[in-house]
């Protein structure tokens, strides 16, 4: 099996393991030494890399084109994936000396040791090619929003921040057109030309279908985010066989479908959680899920972590698990004996132990169009507010109406919890208490205090077991003083 | 600041960093295998499954050190190699070589040992009960606080907690050892140290040091953590050389390195604080109990700058504090940034706090009341000289509109239930100069090269806080000459002998004033010959902008053209400089004297906002008034504020390091221990330098950086006490007199909600 991509501008092929981590291929292979191995566990930025992709699922795409540039940790990236792509590393960035990029964060003397600076660098080139939510715009808040995934210990951040801010100021007037802005990016020394060759299908026009070029077989890799962290350095004698599910197209699609009368949203299971929050079938169904975003990873990981991985890797704080589970969502799973479906909250049987039957995948997840919650609402603690895995999670959407005299009526109510218990929590009592009741303040408080119950916490290096029951009440509270202001819950309390 | 070349260098990706060297043919890797618990009895070692793997495997244990197997600098008492005892989880016992690092893992995974368990101590207080030190305590006294705390009118004792911090410096430990002929070894180490690395070294392999030579190339951070920690790695890398005659490279990963490394002391510390009815500091006692680790390490250095901090920016009359150095089985902790000041300063400004609210004093006020001037000695009998300590915090006052700012943030959290804001104002003063007395020498070797550039060489190692850019300017100026001209090189132990780690923020003062009296000499020679060639008087020339002046006037003479006659004429354009800091001396015995060269001053206000629902919080706004002397370079010195401030403030609240009561580290990847990301930081800094300042004690009238900003991040500790104190606590008094106090730092969110919900005092 060969893997053939474009190394910035050179063409790659080779018969290495698929299933290498890229930036062992990238350092060791390709002597580009810019990439640095800070964690290899997408936690550090210092191995960022730009992918770019070309035809692939309009998903992936950036609006309007028929292509994408996507900042990416390359200790989470599979070699395999890069078949049909291009890779951008430091190198091709730096190829005719420095760009305005890193001449703006070297003149706020933004880069002391320099250990993390590519990372900074590619991180900021990749927005300078997106702006924000990939629509073209550049914000000062988008830029700092695009190093979330890049540690510097030596700045402080200080010289990052002043330098974001000037290429905000100095790039403002780029053309929306991705084609066009590409073209002036490549114009302005920001990206090599190969990118706007590439992005157009003129280089390489052989490679115009990332085809998937791998076998298929045990291992489904989604964005490898779990994979790579607990296996920093696969086997390959541990691995014969597996799929790269990124390269799957009816994985990575988002479909609106009729079924038994029932209007639905299928969502491809290898969808990055990026293009997850940026689907706007999605976000017209579960309204201001998008704020949440931010809560999850880093814009590096976000744009590798799948939905299928998050809900497979099974962890009891998934994000998205939590907000799925919420939002009453069923699975396609398809395996050897053919498809079936399954509601989310029956998939955990126990810590890391799933319904899933040998070889079954999860296709896609499912949400019911025809009756939407109206109410929809997410809250994670953790250490540090961003790119951390929380203590506690907890997702609460609920179908409301306003009710005569009393506060409003709950009609429906699925709040879930994680950290909470071996597995992803279903808050069953919580929901059920709340169910045609109208949330009164006291309401809330006895809904938060079923919670608590309801979980069976244990202490880690997260937070202790106490800690993590009392934090859940606070934060079931936290979706009524969220969802429901004016309603006195706040006031109550204490 | 215009960009540099090397600032370019690293943005581009071109900087080689240690892993980024290209392999060598041959080349083997070098993979630890570590003890499996705190504390264990070696009983034996069988490679043969490893060795089976392939032919290029090898393994080494402590038999194979041909010198002597230890490493401890201070006291021997760490190995190279255990034989015998181990004392902390993650210990090397044994080295596996291969010919790749997958094959070296293996290899390393694949070494069976036969030990037995034995009991094993984390805690410092466990530690200490049962007799268990480095070396034994430490005493500073002056006055006699027994009889100034009857006299009074409010006595505060408690206890404080601070947690250790581990360095995450970017780029991970290593070294590569090259074999060369003869038995000699050439080393590029990612260290601090290189003449540390280069003794430990000769001492394992039994050789000179003359057979050693070590280079430090640019590190990617280092913060303290590859002081003495990184000689380990060098040592079994040149240990894998000498045995193999291959080059041998030993790099870890981040786990390893966290795993296996030392990071700050955690101390637990009990205070005692008198005041008079005014609110005069009167005395104050302090018993530190310093979690050392397992070895010695650095720990008495950093116990004794604890000591030396004790007071702070106070003025404290009447003060008695002892230092404990508590041998555990953890990992040696050792050097960062601060180097124990952070934690006695910890300590006295909660004193302070729980006076304050003891006494009804305002802290601002309190602080003030207390300051150190001019005048004033600090109890280890050293004159308060040139003090800064008003100046700054008046101009924070300023900065910041505290008056103001405190009135908006209590109309606000009067104003809100459920989210408060908090704010604190922490001066600093900070002592510089190495408290080892012998540390505070450096040396420079300057070359002018035919065609008029330059290359210095010194003992400083280039590892983010850009003294090369210092040393640079320092070189440029003194020369007169543009800096382009001058190249500061990676630090060889071959070109500058001697020297001791680049540390306690002294790497420009020690080796900027080394490289200067280097400049100068050749200076000199060049003005002579000047002199000559002009018929002028040297005293009335000079060199700027790469001529030769003569009074007002620029003269024809450019600095290429005099460099070209001075080789002609035979004169000697390379020149070696020392500097060894003035003026310093101490009494152990007495604990009196002058450690310090001169102290740094500062003041930081610092404004966080509290979710009193969900025990989240935030930095808004920092105010920062730093003393810098008269800085070399505005952008260099303003960096090392915001990034020793951000690692403060991760200090005080966020970075938590935590092990099990077995000694196995909880927080062993980024994933589990977060340090400051770009949302940590306030989204507001503002860094003033003091105006005027010059400091007449170091090079071109400047200060050291390194260290003193990082205090300024305790001050986010207590802004968001103070906001977790505006909370409406229904219940303020239901935590139990056996309720953790609050003085733990770092604060957690958890430790928030538990000081929200009445769980902690
Ligand atoms: C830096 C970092 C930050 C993180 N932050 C968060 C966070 O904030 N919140 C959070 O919830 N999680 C977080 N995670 C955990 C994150 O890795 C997973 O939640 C992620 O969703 C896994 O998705 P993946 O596609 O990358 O999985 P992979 O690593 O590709 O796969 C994980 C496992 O799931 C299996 N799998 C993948 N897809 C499928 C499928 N469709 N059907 C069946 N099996 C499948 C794989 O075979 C594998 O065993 C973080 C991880 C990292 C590295
Ligand atoms: S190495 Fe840290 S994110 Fe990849
Ligand atoms: S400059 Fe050292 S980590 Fe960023």
């Amino acid at each position: 099996m060969k893997v053939r991509f474009l190394a910035n501008d050179s063409l790659v092929e080779t018969e290495a393991w698929a299933l290498a981590p890229a930036l062992d291929f990238i350092r060791g292979e390709l002597r580009l030494t810019g990439a640095k191995e800070g964690c290899r566990e997408g936690d550090c930025g210092a191995c960022a890399v730009i992918v770019g992709v070309r035809n692939e699922s309009p998903t992936g795409l950036r609006a309007g084109s028929g292509f994408a540039y996507d900042a990416q940790p390359s200790c989470l990236l599979a070699l395999g994936e890069l078949e049909g792509r291009q890779l951008v590393t430091i190198e091709g960035l730096a190829a005719a000396g420095p760009t305005p990029v890193m001449r703006a964060l070297a003149e706020a003397n933004g880069s002391q040791c320099g250990f993390c600076s590519p990372g900074f660098v590619v991180s900021l080139t990749a927005y300078l090619i997106n702006g924000d939510e990939r629509r073209g715009a550049l914000s000062v808040e988008g830029a700092f929003a695009a190093v979330e995934g890049n540690l510097c210990r030596c700045t402080g951040y200080g010289a990052i921040k002043r330098a974001a801010a000037r290429l905000v100021e100095e790039f403002a007037s780029l053309p929306l057109d991705p084609y066009a802005r590409l073209d002036a990016l490549v114009a302005a020394g920001v990206v090599p030309a190969s990118c706007a060759s590439f992005a157009r299908g003129e280089i390489l026009p052989s490679l115009a279908r990332g085809e998937p070029s791998v076998e298929g077989g045990s291992l489904a890799l989604g964005g490898g985010s779990d994979f790579f962290v607990r296996n920093p350095h696969p086997d390959p004698a541990a691995f014969p066989a597996f799929s790269l599910l990124d390269r799957e197209p009816a994985l990575r699609r988002v479909e609106r479908r009729t079924a038994g009368g029932e209007e639905r949203l299928e969502i491809g299971a290898a969808l990055s959680w990026r293009e997850f929050f940026s689907d706007p079938d999605i976000l017209k169904l579960v309204p201001g899920i998008e704020r949440f975003e931010k809560l999850l990873a880093s814009p590096l990981v976000r744009e590798r972590a799948t939905i299928g991985g998050n809900l497979a890797n099974a962890s009891p704080v998934g994000d998205l698990t939590a907000m799925l589970l919420a939002l009453g969502a069923s699975l396609r799973l398809e395996g050897p004996t053919g498809s079936r479906e399954l509601p989310l909250d029956e998939l955990y049987l126990g810590y890391k132990k799933l319904e899933l039957r040998a070889g079954e995948l999860i296709a896609a997840v499912i949400l019911r169009a025809s009756r939407p919650f109206s109410l929809f609402n997410f809250e994670k603690v953790s250490k540090r507010e961003r790119l951390d895995i929380a203590a506690v999670n907890t997702a609460a959407a609920f179908e409301a109406e306003d009710s005569a005299g009393g506060g409003p009526l709950i009609r429906r109510a699925r709040i879930s919890a994680g950290g909470v218990a071996p597995v992803p929590l279903l808050l069953k009592k919580a929901s059920a208490f709340l169910e045609g009741r109208p949330l009164t303040a006291a309401a809330a408080l006895e809904a938060a205090r079923i919670a608590a119950a309801e979980a069976s916490p244990i202490g880690d290096v997260r937070g202790s077991a106490d800690y993590r029951r009392r934090l859940l009440e606070r934060l079931v509270l936290a979706h009524f003083v969220v969802l429901f202001p004016g309603s006195g819950v706040e006031e109550a309390i204490s | 600041m215009k960009p540099t070349k090397e600032s370019e260098l690293n943005l581009s990706g071109a900087t080689r960093y240690l892993d980024d060297l290209p392999a060598t043919e041959g080349m083997l890797y070098g993979v630890p295998l570590t003890s499996p618990c705190a504390r264990g009895l070696l009983r034996g070692i069988d490679a043969s499954a490893a060795l089976a793997l392939d032919a290029s495997v090898s393994v080494l244990t402590a038999s194979d050190i041909p010198g002597e197997n230890q490493l401890g600098e201070a006291v021997s008492d760490e190995s190279l190699l255990v034989d015998g005892e181990w004392s902390y989880l993650g210990q090397c016992l044994a080295l596996a070589l291969a010919a790749t690092p997958s094959l070296a893992r293996k290899a390393a995974a694949l070494v069976r040992i036969v030990y037995d368990e034995l009991e094993a101590v984390t805690d410092a207080r466990a530690a200490a009960e049962s007799g268990s030190f480095i070396l034994p305590s430490r005493t500073m006294r002056s006055g006699d606080p027994a009889s100034a705390f009857s006299r009074c009118a409010i006595v505060v004792e408690g206890r404080v907690e601070s947690g250790g911090q581990e360095h995450v410096y970017l780029e991970a430990q290593g070294a590569i050892a090259e074999s060369l002929e003869g038995g000699r070894v050439r080393v590029v180490s990612g260290t601090q140290a290189p003449s540390g690395v280069q003794r430990a070294i000769a001492r394992t392999l039994g050789l000179g040091m003359h057979d050693v030579e070590v280079e430090a190339r640019r590190l990617g951070g280092a913060f303290g953590g590859k002081e003495d920690q990184a000689a380990q790695w060098a040592a079994l890398a040149a240990l894998g050389a000498a045995r193999t005659g291959k080059t041998v490279k030993v790099y870890l990963n981040r786990r390893e390195d966290m795993n296996w490394t030392g990071k700050r002391h955690p101390y637990s510390s009990d205070y005692k604080l008198g005041l008079d009815a005014e609110g005069r500091i009167l005395a104050y006692e302090a018993d530190y109990y310093q979690n050392s680790g397992a070895c010695c390490d650095l720990s008495p250095a950093i116990l004794s700058r604890t000591l030396f901090h004790a007071a702070s920016a106070y003025r404290i009359p009447n003060l008695r504090v002892t230092g404990r150095m508590c041998r555990t089985n953890l990992p040696p902790f050792t050097a960062f940034r601060g180097f124990g000041a952070p934690q006695g300063v910890f300590v006295i400004e909660c004193a302070l706090d729980a006076a304050a609210r003891e006494g009804g004093w305002d802290p601002v006020e309190l602080r003030l009341k207390n300051l150190l001037a001019e005048g004033d000695s600090f109890h280890f009998g050293q004159p308060v000289a040139d003090c800064r300590a008003r100046r700054t915090v008046d101009r924070t006052l300023e900065l910041s509109r505290w008056t103001e700012l405190r009135a908006e943030i209590d109309s606000f959290n009067s104003a809100h239930r459920l989210v408060k804001r908090g704010a604190a104002i922490l001066p600093i003063c900070f002592g510089v100069s190495f408290t080892k007395l012998v540390m505070n020498q450096g040396g420079a070797l300057v070359h002018v090269y035919g065609d008029g550039s330059v290359s210095v060489s010194t003992g400083a190692v280039e590892m983010g806080q850009q003294v090369a850019r210092k040393i640079q300017v320092i070189a440029a100026r003194s020369l007169g000459i543009p800096e382009g001209l001058v190249r500061v090189e990676s630090t060889r132990t071959a070109s500058v002998a001697n020297t001791y780690s680049t540390a306690a923020s002294t790497g420009s003062d020690i080796n900027g004033m080394a490289a200067l009296a280097a400049c100068e000499e050749i200076r000199g020679r060049l003005l002579g010959l000047a002199a000559r060639m002009l018929g002028a008087d040297k005293g009335e020339l000079r060199i700027e902008s790469g001529f030769v002046t003569k009074g007002c006037e620029i003269t024809e003479l450019a600095w290429k053209e005099l460099v070209d006659k001075a080789h002609l004429d035979r004169i000697d354009l390379s020149a070696h400089g020392f500097y060894a800091t003035p003026g310093l001396f101490y009494d152990m015995k007495a604990e009196r004297g002058s450690p310090f060269a001169y102290h740094v001053y500062g003041c930081s206000a610092v404004t966080a906002t509290l979710d009193a629902l969900r025990g989240t919080y935030r930095f808004d706004e920092a105010f920062i008034v730093h003393d810098v002397g008269e800085s070399i370079d505005y952008d260099v010195d303003l960096g090392q504020v915001e990034g020793a401030f951000a690692q403060g403030l991760g200090w005080a609240a966020l970075e938590d390091l935590r092990y099990d009561e077995r000694g196995r580290l909880l927080s062993d990847t980024l994933s589990t221990y977060k340090l400051p990301d770009l949302r940590f930081m306030p989204s507001a800094v503002k860094i003033e330098f003091l105006e005027g300042a010059p400091n007449p004690k170091a090079v071109m009238r400047s200060k050291a950086i390194g260290e003193p900003p990082l205090l300024y991040g305790i001050a986010g500790y207590f802004a968001i006490l103070d906001a977790l104190r505006a909370v409406d606590r229904t219940h303020p008094t239901k935590a139990p007199s056996s309720a953790p106090y609050a003085y733990d730092l770092p604060m957690t969110p958890e430790k928030a909600l538990d000081f929200i919900q009445g769980v902690r005092r």
